[in-house]
């Protein structure tokens, strides 16, 4: 009997926990659906219900709301990203990890103090370098903003590279193999997952970043917008009582791949930050 | 014999120009004459395309001093002395330019011809090396073992097999150099001038002043409030750090312990319910949150409702002319609700870490803790915790450096809707809830103040360095990455 009390006040707890993290989730999705296009001050379910905030994100685009190509100027972005950061990182992981040369250990030290300076300080810079190559307010230049630097972010990758027997590499290389065909032959299968999660973060980067967009898309054209800048841009003091439920809306919708995308990809984000070391 | 090769894989200054000081003293005339033109040595060592590709760099290079390094350093001193003017053609009425000077282009191309000139010398001292290397096979006396020069072909093969490691690091090297870099150069050096919003190019120019805007950063008078604002946001800064990453490192581990206990039913589906919080956007929901908990937000008019505000309005938390609860929006409740709101959105993240380490705590100890009869409470204190701390140790300071950075979290909920009463700060452009980071993106993005920006942004450098050094030694010496291998 005991048992059972504890029980049932052990999972009363876990489900205010729950409550309280899915409220504001809760909150993006009822107002979603919410005939009032202002904040609702007085209550947490709309009044009255309505999906208009939907159909004024995909068919009726205006000056302020262009959901379609936010989404596509999103996701073209991200797609390019996640090919270049992705390669970028193999290739830098493979070559810190596989390799043995002259300089490596300062080259990895190197890496990683860069990684210390923050990115919202160089950002100004590398403003600068863009504006002067015509990069600001375009897709590619976003993409280069995303993607160039990638290659520090190889930690967790070759975490994982480090963990595979160099037996299977000395075995190939005994049979006459290339590094180049070790590298796509042999490792390139072996470390699917981990490029799994790799391809998965790196395409979401441009989905969450809300910094160097704000600052690279200055045009304040709105076809030029990306999701989380197009988003932000509806709870400007002037639009919000016109497109808060409108904001919540987007935010649903973009939220839905985001979200099991993240969930996938949540596994390995252990494994990376613990560094592997949870084996030991 | 691991020492040997750890040897060699650190560089070592005095053997790079020891080398290259052998080379010189004993290289043949083909040898030394490469010193002035670099193809020479490959030529006459049988590796003629190479020579050729060598000797294109060179005039490359000389071509680049001539044409862009040397008119743009030759104003580097300066940054400029022309100034920008219009002037408009009564007549025709077209406006003509002068050949005006502009600071910022003057900088940013210095800094890259410095790095250009840099980098040139490094391969012009690995040329002298690796010609002096093929000098040295060429004159050995013929044996069986005498290697043999490459031919072009193989040298390119090489870069796909042994010399692997060059090819795969050009491109994400380059990336890196040109993101990462040379913007930092160009911002260091910006600390040390006067570009601001009455400085910007190209109607005005800039110059060098020293270091007088970090003194700036550090003086208090009537109309330099920077000491003032950066003492109090430094203050804020570390403190909400070190909030910020122990309660949600202390939450998550407790949730995971939780969650993961025996009384549980169905763990992975109460974690995967937490998941879901943080997998939203941050922008979304952080945003929402700040609606949410806003001056007339829906909190405010239930609490009204349920007569807290009139309860904390009594005790003295909420001050007496409000009608609302301030929690955004005056210094301590926001301060208070952002660490909350932060746990939040980091308790999920701790727990997923958590729970992968707690998984992996050898179940051995915690069986002998029982049967010498220690309790729940003992067997955490000294066994779980200590385990926990010993794996996630290095990753706390890592999570400590992010939330120094934690832009998101304090613009997004706070930006727009904080308006400091604090006179001395609003000169300076800071917020009492304000990190060093989301000062400095003020600066730069609302008052194009760059030169103190840059200032705010090298001392956030130096204190992240600090701390990373402490977990560096853990995080790269490599120590682990034999261990599977």
């Amino acid at each position: 009997m005991k048992k059972k009390v504890g029980s049932f006040f052990h999972h009363l707890l876990l489900i205010i926990l729950v409550v309280i993290w899915l409220i504001p989730i809760l909150w993006l999705v009822v107002t979603a659906f919410s005939g009032y296009p202002g904040i609702n001050k007085t209550h947490f379910f709309p009044e009255t219900w309505t999906i208009s905030n939907f159909t004024t994100l995909f068919l009726k685009p205006d000056s302020v709301v262009q959901y379609g190509r936010w989404f596509s100027n999103t996701l073209i972005i991200a797609i390019f990203t996640c090919i270049i950061s992705t390669v970028f990182v193999l290739m830098v992981s493979y070559a810190f990890s596989c390799m043995r040369f002259k300089g490596r250990k300062t080259l990895m030290s190197l890496s990683l103090i860069l990684n210390m300076f923050p990115g919202v300080l160089s950002m100004i810079a590398v403003y600068f370098v863009l504006k002067s190559l015509g990069l600001t307010n375009s897709h590619l230049g976003m993409i280069i903003v995303y993607s160039a630097g990638s290659g520090l972010g190889y930690l967790i990758v070759k975490g994982f590279m480090d963990t595979v027997p160099v037996s299977l590499r000395e075995a190939a290389r005994l049979e006459g193999a290339s590094e180049l065909q070790i590298f796509t032959k042999i490792m390139l299968p072996i470390c699917k997952p981990i490029i799994v999660y790799q391809v998965i973060n790196s395409f979401l980067l441009p989905w969450g970043d809300f910094v160097f967009a704000k600052l690279m898309l200055n045009s304040g054209i709105s076809k030029d917008y990306t999701v989380a800048i197009g988003l932000y841009n509806m709870l400007d003091r002037s639009l919000v009582n016109q497109y808060f439920s409108i904001f919540c809306a987007g935010g649903f919708i973009v939220s839905i791949p985001i979200s099991i995308l993240f969930i996938i990809m949540q596994k390995f984000y252990v494994e990376g930050v613990t560094g592997g070391s949870v084996k030991g | 014999m691991k020492d040997n090769t750890n040897k060699k894989e650190r560089f070592s200054f005095v053997g790079y120009f020891k080398d290259l000081v052998t080379a010189i003293a004993k290289g043949d005339w083909s040898v030394k004459l490469s010193m002035l033109f670099m193809g020479a040595g490959y030529t006459f060592h049988k590796q003629v395309i190479k020579g050729i590709l060598v000797t294109i760099i060179e005039i490359a290079f000389i071509m680049m001093c001539i044409f862009y390094a040397a008119p743009n350093l030759a104003k580097f001193g300066t940054l400029g002395t022309v100034q920008f003017e219009q002037v408009l053609d009564p007549l025709t009425l077209q406006t003509t330019v002068n050949d005006y000077d502009n600071s910022f282009t003057i900088l940013l191309n210095s800094i890259i011809a410095l790095f250009l000139i840099v980098c040139f010398v490094f391969f012009w001292i690995s040329n002298m090396k690796s010609v002096y290397r093929l000098q040295v096979i060429d004159n050995a006396p013929d044996s069986l073992l005498k290697k043999r020069i490459n031919t072009f072909i193989e040298d390119i093969n090489s870069l796909f097999s042994e010399k692997f490691h060059l090819t795969l690091l050009a491109l994400p090297t380059l990336g890196v150099i040109l993101m990462n870099i040379i913007p930092i150069f160009v911002m260091i050096a910006i600390a040390f001038t006067n570009y601001d919003q009455s400085h910007m190019p190209p109607n005005a120019l800039f110059t060098w002043v020293g270091f007088a805007n970090f003194k700036n950063i550090l003086a208090n008078s009537m109309t330099v409030t920077f000491g003032y604002a950066f003492k109090k946001i430094l203050g804020w800064t570390l403190l909400w750090a070190v909030l910020a990453t122990l309660t949600t490192f202390i939450f998550g581990v407790l949730l995971a312990m939780f969650i993961n206990s025996r009384t549980t039913k169905w763990p992975k589906m109460w974690r995967t319910l937490f998941i879901v919080a943080i997998a939203v956007p941050q922008f979304v929901t952080l945003l929402l949150v700040r609606y949410f908990f806003g001056d007339t937000g829906i909190v405010n008019s239930i609490c009204s409702n349920l007569g807290v505000t009139e309860f904390l309005k009594s005790v003295g938390l909420v001050s007496q002319h409000l009608n609302y609860i301030p929690f955004l929006s005056s210094e301590h409740w926001a301060k208070f609700m952002i660490v909350m709101i932060n746990i939040w959105v980091g308790v999920p993240y701790q727990m997923l870490i958590a729970t992968g380490v707690l998984m992996n705590i050898p179940g051995d100890q915690i069986e002998s803790a029982k049967i010498d009869g220690a309790n729940k409470f003992q067997t955490f204190v000294s066994i779980t915790m200590p385990y926990v701390l010993f794996i996630q140790g290095p990753s706390l300071i890592t999570d400590f450096v992010k939330n120094i950075n934690n832009f998101n979290v304090i613009y997004l909920l706070t930006n727009n809707s904080f308006i400091t009463p604090d006179q001395a700060l609003a000169n300076s452009n800071a917020k009492e809830v304000d990190l060093l980071v989301t000062w400095l993106f003020r600066l730069t993005n609302e008052y194009y103040n760059y030169k103190m920006a840059s200032v705010i942004g090298i001392i956030v450098f130096i204190i992240s360095a600090v701390f990373t050094i402490l977990s560096f030694t853990r995080m790269i010496a490599g120590d682990r990455e034999g261990d599977y291998q």
